[in-house]
């Protein structure tokens, strides 16, 4: 069949199941394979265009300290060795880690340093991404409803805290589909780490929860093969593959005209899919035709395939390829001890790439319309983990405030939405919610976050729950 | 959309008046239950449409009168202020939808109990005009539909496709082929009831059976959460294989799931069962409150038990009264204090008490094929051991003219460069790097190197005193937190890693004395918290590190290394002041130990005679290098291992359930919010459903026993529809997880009820509900579908045909494996791990847990028996549920990334090269080399068309294969399976393509 055919009764049937009225019950199992399974749909808002086309979501998972890399709380020096006032602290819950210990205020570990015309203060450890500190529209007044790692990143990747429902990724797949023809819609790429981490990266945080399984993020490896079993087998000469695809074809065609079962050719399109991305997934991530300019943009590191720098690059090819939603993790950002050894590190593996990234969108005219998201499941506590005074000292989970960045896709440019209190323990100002970027990062794409939903067990599911409003002081 | 809808309707309706239950009572509770239905803390004006006392003393409803019901005056106001459902709610009632709301209050607005509430009764059998098509009374009441809609039932299925249909269904592995030839002479009623039975007497049915039980019980082998430790709850599996094996009543099998630890009289086998509810996932993250965690664990339990047997979605009544079902928040917390007072406190890993010892009888069987695998790899490792006596020899002479020459096993690196990162200036002196100028906190000091040795196979760091020390610091030491070693190319922008194996030190001080710096194995793990030191010896001696290279790396000319040596210590200021680096091609010890190499002893025998000694470790060295033993060794020492692990399965603990002494008391939690207590509960179940069973206590046993009591009307409802699900590829009910209000309607109602009543009447007899079904005429129809029919009824809601769809991927997996022969029909025991891709589980962990594939026939075990890691399921499962929480219904979709693995999986290209290598007999034509595999595959001989395309795709392959003179020995390398020797390369490859293509098939991968 070719590509038209195929299209035109994949769009139909989206249309047939989009246009079924609430309340009509379907079982719809000859197109399963098409849409999903069986659905009763409400029908889903035409999306109006968004400010942003793609998503790239650099998760930082552990929980990046606010105070030593956005969050400038100079006065907190005055503080430091004295108790964390409990008006401040309001009862607030803390993990096991810390609740046996005293309150005692920690100010930041490191200087921080003015930049740009937006004169955003960015900590010493981060010197890269100062040169874009006017991209960036950062938001300080995050808040999370998680102290631990796994409830948190669940309900920043799906909006709820329990394993089950489909990953914002999948959302966005499921809701604008892909203009790409040869790449899967959501893309999601894990730095290659030395150290085992704490925080396992649950392949659920990018998986497609009850939405049908072709909306799970693909996860592309640092390994020979990007994507499983992509390579064509050892030996197999290339024309002989070419020839069994077609004679595939052929077959399919004969039993479908006996069964009548369309799903037979949706299976034809599905090896077509396949063979296209043999081609279409090592051609993107050879970065042997980079240049060397790109490399020394995004920093060292970028030279060392599965990094987060390299991964970096690869991010804006996934883009410049129309890749919808791409999203990298970087893992170990949880710092409960000696951050001056252990969150530099971090530090040290995702600055220059990040801004690299940032000004490699620009120049290229990507930024406009790609929304960059930064930002992991919560931030640290302003009180020392251990003997504050120590250099051994960290900081424990702290979900009451931590900053999150975003650029480009339709955000304010220099600017900083949000504020904390004195101690970086409350929000002073304007409180975003998980649920709140999660609408918002919807709207930019062009999706309202209310209407786009999945019928499940009798239910209308949606990413942001019955919660979440979209954050307008963020918008450009 | 309109017409849809509509049609819908009629599909739904037919010529009935309206009903509550199937029209009126879906709309209400969609569109309006939200704020008007059991939910007190959410409902509005004090209206509740789901109470019809509420509904007319409101005013809402007056029976009999549409255009006084307030209820029919607001769904039709065109004021938005009045307007129902408000438009903030996103919901709309359609034309037809306030037309049927119209009808029903105006024929009196009678209420009824939702369908599945009311107890199941044994509906009459209905009429039937064409009485010859009925086989049974499921057939009665298809037909009755059917001829209502004035439709007919389609033509029988063929029998092959028959055959295969009962085969998948009911064991999930394909018919043999006396089996189709004998359903082929004769397709009656009684011949299949014969295969049938023949079928659920099988150790495969029970197999097939426990899957679907599997996913619904979200067993797994691992925790799921923070570090997602293993467990060992698998004799559990094999407790279910066996009571689907001895066909286990379902109300016993509830009973000794739910409470086999409180039987009178019980055995292990009985609280081994009660494991069923402790495969939730577990979480010891640290920091986190075990107590947060047991909620969970309780809940979890709670939401199973909703799904697993009473299809209802109770989770949503965790926070507040269920909006739709007739479920409080209060019930909800009552169910789970029957799962409260578990003696366990929400750890997780090894601590996650109680737990039973159990030893499995499936072990043995293990440990004997481990150890044949052993005693044959052993076998193989000594031959090639004598193998290497005569290469060795040249070897061992070669060696001694190269050190006479001057060869030694070390050699200085002689850097091109060195630079850091920080601003510290280093210069490359006589071969050594020089520090000096700024001294930062931190630094890296990277080192271009190129040794002039045909391969490298380690490094050696010499750290040597400046000015102070070593280091040049305030007190001269060093730090060495981590090296990283990368080959760049002048040619290519991108480096590739260098990956260190091993590292040692002549000295290394105690780590816990100096703030985790002290070993220099943690100079590998890219952690800036610990490394090497050089603390607690004199600044101004030397010291000596040695990093032995997992994989001997051979630069291309334009490839140089660098070695980067961070100093990224907390502290600080611990910089190396002067080093050196050298490089060794040696292979085995030398790049391991600080001993002097075997040839640099070599050296000093000189023309000399070796002593046994020496020559034994020169031997050692040269086996490491000696390809045939290095596999043989590594094979040996992987069975050796598999064969431990195996051993070490004879006893283990198993996660059960068992009673703490003194009970919690258990209470609503507020919001669903772990730590908000609200009032105190006592232990019952759903009042709205069933009565507690008389003389009952409020216990587990008491739960078991109300679950399966013929007044609960879900289970047994809920559990025949999963056995239709089984045999149509979808329920009668299609949400098999949820029947309430907001779930579908069954498309058969009095056939549901009907098999429901059966179900009990026969004892909860699984085999006796599943025999009716796959006798019935229904079942056996063909499911090829016109266009015409297909538009008409595109969900096949009236059963006018069978369901074709794509058999889920687990049993693709299997049926791939025994249509080749290699399939391993071996049962229970401990789960083996069969070869996936490289890194999948490594990836996901950041190498903490690795996947270490099962070799020799284990592996080609049925897929029950895989290992499941919850954070990365088996890589060659698509579709699969997720074994996180109980899950009831099977998605099918499409992504591209299935077909990847059909075509390339290393199983399935093994699977097709064993399938052809059976073809080499008789000296067969294409045509028919074509047609055996075909049919082997395909269980029916190919049309001449599909012959003709596969003889091409055969030709073709030959001519290419003959055309690449290497190509057909790799092809034929892929997995590990061995064909005769005898079997002609190029033929046998040219065949395992076409029967790669003929697994690949639609055909293939579909029940029909």
């Amino acid at each position: 069949m070719s590509n038209a055919t195929a299209d035109t009764l994949l769009a139909s049937t989206r249309r047939h199941f989009l246009g079924r009225g609430a309340g009509i019950t379907l079982g719809a199992v000859a197109l399963d394979g098409l849409i999903g399974s069986s659905i009763r749909g409400e029908p889903m808002a035409p999306p109006r265009q968004g400010r942003a086309k793609r998503v790239i979501f650099l998760t930082q998972s552990g929980g990046p300290s606010q105070l030593e890399l956005f969050d400038h709380k100079p006065d907190l020096v005055k503080q430091a060795g004295t108790e964390l006032p409990a008006s401040v602290r309001m009862g607030q819950r803390l993990t096991g880690m810390t609740a046996n210990q005293k309150q005692i205020v920690m100010p930041s570990r490191c200087a921080f340093r003015q930049y740009g015309q937006s004169g955003a203060t960015i900590g010493e450890w981060l010197p890269h991404m100062g040169r874009v500190a006017d991209e960036i529209c950062f938001i300080k007044s995050m808040t999370s409803e998680h102290i631990n790692h796994a409830p948190a990143m669940t309900f920043l990747q799906t909006g709820h805290q329990l394993p089950g429902r489909p990953s914002i990724g999948a959302w966005v797949s499921y809701g604008l589909g892909s203009p790409s023809r040869n790449l899967p819609d959501f893309v999601v790429l894990v730095s290659k780490m030395q150290r085992p981490s704490d925080q396992p990266l649950y392949d659920y945080y990018w998986g497609s929860g009850f939405l049908p399984g072709r909306y799970q993020g693909a996860r592309f490896r640092n390994a020979s093969e990007p994507v499983l079993y992509l390579q064509d087998p050892d030996g197999l000469p290339l024309a002989v593959r070419k020839g069994s695809l077609d004679g595939l074809s052929e077959l399919n065609r004969m039993r479908a005209a006996q069964t009548g079962d369309p799903e037979t050719l949706t299976r034809v399109r599905q090896y077509e899919m396949a063979y296209r991305m043999q081609s279409s997934v090592p051609e993107l991530t050879d970065l042997s035709a980079e240049p060397a300019e790109t490399f020394e943009l995004y920093g060292p590191d970028s030279r060392r395939p599965g990094s987060y720098a390299a991964n970096c690059v690869l991010a804006r090819r996934l883009a410049e390829r129309g890749v919808r939603f791409i999203q990298l993790f970087h893992p170990d950002w949880d710092h409960h001890s000696r951050l001056p050894s252990w969150c530099v590190a971090r530090c040290r593996d995702t600055d220059q790439a990040t801004a690299g990234l940032i000004t490699d969108l620009k120049r290229r005219g990507l930024l406009d319309d790609t929304l960059v998201v930064w930002g992991g499941e919560f931030g640290r506590s302003p009180v020392g983990q251990g003997d504050w005074k120590s250099i051994e000292a960290g900081r424990d989970h702290h979900p009451r405030c931590f900053t999150m960045w975003m650029a480009g896709g339709g955000v304010k440019a220099g600017h900083t939405h949000g504020s904390t209190d004195d101690f970086s323990y409350n929000v002073a100002r304007d409180p975003v919610s998980v649920h709140d970027l999660q609408a918002t990062i919807m709207h930019l794409l062009g999706i309202d976050h209310t209407r786009l939903t999945y019928r499940f067990q009798g239910r209308d599911f949606r990413l942001t729950d019955v919660h979440g409003s979209v954050v307008n002081g963020v918008l450009a | 959309m309109v017409p849809f809808a509509v049609a819908g309707i009629l599909l739904v309706c037919g010529a009935d008046p309206v009903s509550f239950t199937r029209d009126v009572l879906p709309i209400l509770s969609d569109k309006c239950f939200a704020c008007h239905g059991p939910d007190a803390t959410s409902r509005k004006a004090d209206l509740r449409l789901d109470d019809a006392t509420s509904a007319r003393d409101t005013g809402a409803i007056v029976p009999g009168k549409p255009e006084e019901s307030e209820l029919l005056k607001r769904v039709l106001s065109t004021n938005a202020n009045t307007h129902m459902p408000p438009a903030k709610s996103g919901k709309k009632l359609t034309p037809q939808e306030t037309e049927l709301l119209r009808a029903w209050v105006a024929s009196g607005a009678r209420y009824e109990k939702h369908w599945a509430f009311v107890p199941v009764a044994r509906p009459a059998i209905p009429a039937v005009r064409n009485q010859g098509w009925v086989r049974n009374p499921v057939d009665s009441f298809v037909l009755a539909r059917l001829e209502k809609s004035g439709k007919t039932p389609s033509a029988l299925a063929d029998s092959y496709v028959l055959a295969r249909r009962l085969a998948f269904d009911l064991t999930g592995l394909p018919p043999s082929e006396s089996q189709i030839a004998s359903l082929a002479r004769n397709a009656s009623a009684t011949s299949i009831g014969k295969f049938s039975d023949e079928l659920m007497a099988t150790n495969a049915f029970a197999e097939r059976m426990a899957w679907d039980w599997l996913d619904a019980a979200r067993y797994a082998d691992t925790d799921g959460f923070q570090g997602d430790a293993d467990r060992t709850n698998w004799p559990w599996r094999d407790w279910v294989v066996n009571a689907f094996r001895t066909n286990m009543p379902f109300d016993r099998f509830t009973l000794e799931q739910c409470a086999g630890d409180l039987l009178p009289g019980n055995g292990p086998e009985q609280v081994l069962a009660t494991a069923f509810h402790r495969h939730h996932m577990t979480n010891g993250e640290g920091g986190r409150d075990p107590e947060e965690s047991r909620i969970d664990y309780v809940i979890d339990r709670v939401n199973t038990v909703g799904t697993a047997w009473l299809g209802l979605t109770l989770g949503c009544c965790q926070c507040h009264d269920h909006k739709y079902d007739p479920v409080s928040q209060a019930d909800y917390y009552r169910m789970s204090a029957f799962f409260d007072s578990i003696d366990e406190d929400g750890k997780a890993g090894k601590a996650a008490k109680p737990y039973l010892k159990y030893q499995s009888q499936h072990v043995a069987r293990g440990i004997e094929a481990g150890q044949r695998l052993v005693d044959e790899r052993k076998a193989a490792e000594s031959r090639t051991r004598a193998e290497a006596m005569a290469p060795f020899t040249t070897w061992l002479k070669t060696a001694r003219a190269h050190v006479g020459a001057g060869k030694r096993a070390w050699q200085p690196a002689n850097p091109l460069r060195a630079e850091s990162v920080e601003g510290t200036t280093l210069r490359v002196v006589d071969g050594f790097v020089v520090a000096s100028g700024n001294n930062p906190r931190q630094d890296d000091y990277k080192i271009v190197f190129r040794p002039s040795l045909p391969w490298v196979t380690g490094i050696k760091v010499e750290v040597l005193p400046g000015e102070h020390g070593v280091g040049r610091g305030a007190d001269g030491h060093v730090i060495l937190t981590d090296i990283k070693i990368t080959a760049r190319s002048s040619a290519k922008q991108q480096a590739r890693d260098v990956v260190i194996a091993t590292a040692v030190a002549d000295f290394q001080p105690d780590t816990k004395k100096h703030g985790g710096y002290g070993n220099v194995r943690d100079t590998l793990d890219d952690d800036p918290r610990n490394g090497w030191a050089s603390f607690d010896r004199d600044v101004k001696e030397p010291r000596t590190l040695v990093f032995a290279l997992s994989e001997p790396v051979q630069l291309d000319p334009h490839e140089h290394l660098v070695a980067e040596l961070r100093q990224r210590s907390t502290m600080g200021d611990r910089n190396i002041a002067k080093m050196r680096l050298w490089a060794t091609d040696q292979a085995g010890e030398a790049a391991r130990t600080l001993a002097t190499a075997p040839i640099d002893e070599l050296a000093k025998v000189g023309s000399g005679e070796i002593p046994k000694k020496l020559e034994n470790r020169l031997f050692e060295q040269f086996l490491a290098t000696f390809v045939p033993h290095r596999q043989a060794a590594a094979a040996l020492a992987r069975a050796e291992k598999q064969l431990a692990e195996t051993k070490a399965a004879q006893s283990v603990d198993v996660m059960v359930l068992a009673q703490r002494k003194e009970p919690r008391s258990t209470h609503v939690l507020v919001r669903g919010v772990w730590d908000k207590k609200g009032a105190k509960v006592e232990a019952g179940a759903i009042p709205s459903m069933a009565p507690w069973p008389k003389n009952t206590a409020p216990d587990r046993l008491g739960l078991a026993r109300w679950l399966t009591s013929r007044e609960n009307p879900l289970t047994a409802r809920v559990v025949v529809n999963r056995l239709w699900q089984q045999c149509f590829g979808a329920g009668l009910v299609r949400t098999p997880e949820d029947f309430g209000l907001q779930g579908d309607a069954p498309t058969h109602p009095e056939l549901l009820d009907w098999l429901a009543f059966e179900f009990m009447d026969s004892g909860w007899n699984l085999r006796h509900i599943l025999k009716l079904i796959t006798t019935s005429a229904t079942y056996a129809q063909s499911s090829n579908v016109s266009a015409e029919a297909l538009a008409h009824d595109p969900d096949n809601r009236l059963l006018a045909r069978q369901t074709r769809y794509r058999l889920p991927s687990w049993m693709i997996r299997d049926i791939t494996l025994a249509d080749s022969g290699l399939l391993n029909p071996a049962m229970g025991g401990p789960p083996v791990r069969p070869p996936q891709p490289l890194g999948v589980w490594e990836d996901i962990s950041m190498g903490r847990n690795r996947y270490e594939a099962t070799e020799g026939p284990e592996q080609y075990r049925r897929t029950l028996y895989a290992f499941w890691r919850r954070s990365a399921a088996p890589a060659f499962l698509f579709d699969s549920a997720q074994r996180r929480v109980c899950e009831v219904r099977f998605p099918r979709t499409n992504t591209p990334m299935q077909a990847l693995a059909l075509q390339n999986d290393p199983v399935r290209l093994e699977a097709a090269r064993a399938l052809a290598s059976r073809t080499f007999i008789n000296n067969q034509s294409d045509t028919e080399v074509v047609a055996a595999m075909f049919r082997r595959i395909l269980s029916r001989p190919p049309t001449p068309a599909e012959s003709a395309v596969l003889v091409r795709e055969l030709v073709r392959a030959k001519t290419a294969f003959s055309n690449m003179p290497d190509a057909a020995g790799k092809y034929l390398n892929n997995g590990t399976f061995l064909a005769p020797a005898s079997i002609d390369k190029l033929a046998l490859a040219s065949r395992a393509v076409v029967a790669g293509m003929i697994f690949n098939l639609d055909e293939a991968l579909s029940r029909e």
